[in-house]
């Protein structure tokens, strides 16, 4: 336990390392666009009829630090008010507003569709992956290769957008894209708008899904195959285990590889989802990074930047340490 | 394989034994109705005193005799235990497969074996088979194939992927063991020391065939077929000169090039008689149990080489 402990501090540390880089390498990113966006803004500002210290105040609130003063400090104001979870204000997209609410507000949706989108991809790639290798002479088997392979080869957004076209511009299934529709229910702890929810959540997770199933399928097929030719599963057939139990063996023994990768590719589907985002309308944080990247709005920016990048970091440690769980050679080795 | 007759006598050990390929595994694999394809057993049966025809049965009924009525102890016994599973808990895997009610005795079963293998039986029981070195999980192996009380014990090469140490040490335990509790036993092996420290009766096995078999000193002490008079021929003396071991020359023949007619070993035979190229030769009976598959048997010494 104490082990545990010492691992997961030094997993922590080493995530917060990374964090700090992601948000200096950020900071440069924006002092070196060209025009000095927040230089610009002071400017503009000015230009409104505030006085020079106004506007270096207003600015200083939005970026987090003094546009006007030496780059060195400039980074130690951006820094100690990041520790401080104080991201600046919104410059364009909503003026004035704090981006932690902002980021708060557009979070929720995110999860919502990268976790289920996961869930139900994995699921439905790891049993036809499964299928796949355990009927892999027969016609079943070799159709969910092909289809595996196929679907990999589709580009996600080409996928959702063929689902919109043929459930929302050809058919109406859907009335309105979006997570909700905005007439009929409005937010709030009631039946009828978690259907309404998951009514239109249905097309962008099965837009994930189906862009995701190929290369689960694939991975968790290889690895099930791998898996049958060990010797340890033999003997157990030879030693008479049940099919229930032998079952269980190969099961557990063929997820292990895939699961780092499953644990990886929830912090990468962060980023990845901005596609999904914006072409079912979810307020999420792809969409605000796509427009806040169309609005110059370089604090919003940032903020979606280090979102995304401490999902992947977060997601990575957790992995490590759910891998040491899963499989008991990790946890006595060093 | 073909013309493979063997009488596995309760309570003694039979050795079969012949070069890599000679199709020994094989012969054990089938004796699980357990043939790997593209293998497959065209005809002939595999009966075991209280069960019947093991080659008859599919489904339940055959995993149920596996393990239970015949098991095995595998080569690379090493490799035989899952990963992820504690070894106490595979034998709890092992006795609810086999619907064994009282599964406390059967672990005690298992702590006892360990003992008696001079294993300690809690730290095995509660390890994963990473926790143990070669040699433990070669006697896990054991453990596991004669914890449920088989009646036959198929050994295949139980010692090959032992250290010299090891080995010895496993052949004591498996002696011991078999004869505490008189298991009849297939040992499967290429290494004529293993069948002189344990076997009481031998096959010797060519090209898928049984060319020789009778009890162990008989074998080894007057051999009557070419090829086993070249095996062990083949051994270095401990004692005298290492050079006097002659190694047989050739190799035995792969799957696509046995002889369809005559006698298979003949291309590596130093006497060849002419009758060997058309005739198959039959196993017949030299005399108290102790078979010979060859035209000259008996006037071996009989003729110059």
């Amino acid at each position: 336990m104490k082990r545990f402990l010492l691992r997961l501090a030094r997993k922590l540390l080493a995530g917060i390392v990374m964090i700090w880089v992601v948000a200096t390498f950020t900071f440069f990113l924006v002092r070196l666009m060209p025009g000095d966006p927040a230089a610009a803004q002071v400017e503009s500002l000015i230009q409104q009829g505030y006085s020079e210290e106004q506007a270096k105040a207003v600015a200083g609130n939005m970026y987090g630090f003094i546009p006007t003063d030496p780059v060195p400090i400039q980074y130690k104001d951006y820094i100690s008010r990041l520790a401080h979870f104080d991201l600046g204000q919104s410059t364009f997209y909503a003026t004035g507003e704090p981006v932690s609410h902002l980021v708060m507000a557009a979070l929720p949706w995110t999860i919502f569709l990268v976790s289920m989108g996961i869930l139900v991809t994995f699921a439905i790639g790891v049993i036809g992956g499964v299928i796949a290798a355990m009927k892999r002479d027969s016609v079943i088997g070799g159709t969910i290769t092909l289809l595996g392979s196929v679907l990999h080869g589709i580009p996600q957004f080409m996928i959702a957008l063929v689902l919109v076209f043929i459930f929302y511009v050809r058919t109406h299934v859907v009335a309105t894209l979006g997570p909700y529709d905005v007439e009929q229910v409005s937010p709030g702890a009631s039946l009828g708008y978690i259907g309404n929810l998951a009514e239109h959540a249905v097309l962008p997770i099965a837009a994930l899904a189906i862009s995701g199933f190929g290369f689960w399928a694939l991975a968790m097929k290889s690895s099930v195959v791998t898996t049958l030719g060990d010797d340890f599963i033999l003997a157990s057939e030879l030693r008479g285990i049940k099919p229930s139990i032998r079952f269980r063996y190969i099961a557990r023994n063929a997820f292990l590889p895939l699961f780092t990768v499953l644990a990886i590719s929830l912090g990468f589907a962060f980023g990845g989802v901005i596609f999904i985002e914006l072409i079912f309308v979810y307020p999420g944080i792809g969409k605000m990074l796509n427009d806040s990247v169309g609005q110059h709005d370089f604090p919003l920016m940032e903020a979606c930047f280090l979102i995304i990048t401490a999902a992947v970091i977060v997601s990575n440690i957790l992995a490590d340490l759910l891998y040491a769980v899963i499989d008991p050679r990790i946890r006595t080795e060093k | 394989m073909r013309e493979v007759a063997l009488d596995i006598p309760a309570g003694e050990v039979t050795a079969i034994i012949g070069e890599s390929g000679s199709g020994k595994t094989t012969l054990a694999m089938a004796m699980l109705n357990a043939v790997q394809p593209p293998g497959r057993i065209v005809s002939g049966s595999v009966k075991y005193g209280k069960v019947g025809d093991i080659l008859a049965m599919d489904g339940r009924q055959l995993r149920l005799v596996r393990g239970d009525h015949v098991s095995m102890m595998f080569q690379t016994a090493q490799n035989s235990l899952n990963p992820l599973k504690r070894v106490g808990s595979q034998v709890l895997d092992l006795a609810r497969s086999h619907g064994r009610k009282d599964t406390k005795a059967v672990l005690r079963e298992a702590s006892d074996l360990c003992a008696q293998m001079s294993l300690n039986a809690d730290r095995v029981l509660t390890s994963y088979q990473h926790e143990l070195s070669g040699g433990m999980r070669q006697r896990v192996g054991i453990m596991l194939a004669l914890v449920l009380q088989p009646a036959v014990v198929l050994l295949d090469e139980p010692t090959t992927a032992l250290d010299v140490l090891s080995q010895s040490e496993v052949l004591q335990i498996l002696r011991n063991l078999q004869r505490a509790r008189r298991f009849s036993a297939v040992l499967i092996t290429h290494d004529m020391g293993v069948v002189a420290e344990l076997a009481d009766r031998v096959a010797v096995m060519y090209a898928g065939q049984v060319v020789e078999r009778g009890r162990t000193q008989q074998v080894l002490i007057d051999p009557m077929h070419p090829y086993t008079r070249a095996l062990i021929a083949s051994i270095p003396r401990l004692t005298g000169d290492p050079a006097e071991a002659r190694a047989l020359p050739g190799l035995p023949p792969a799957l696509t090039t046995i002889p369809r007619q005559g006698c298979v070993f003949r291309a590596r035979c130093s006497y060849h008689p002419s009758i060997a190229d058309t005739e198959v030769p039959v196993l017949q009976d030299m005399g108290d149990g102790h078979w010979v598959a060859c035209h000259l048997a008996g006037h071996l010494d009989d003729r110059s080489t």
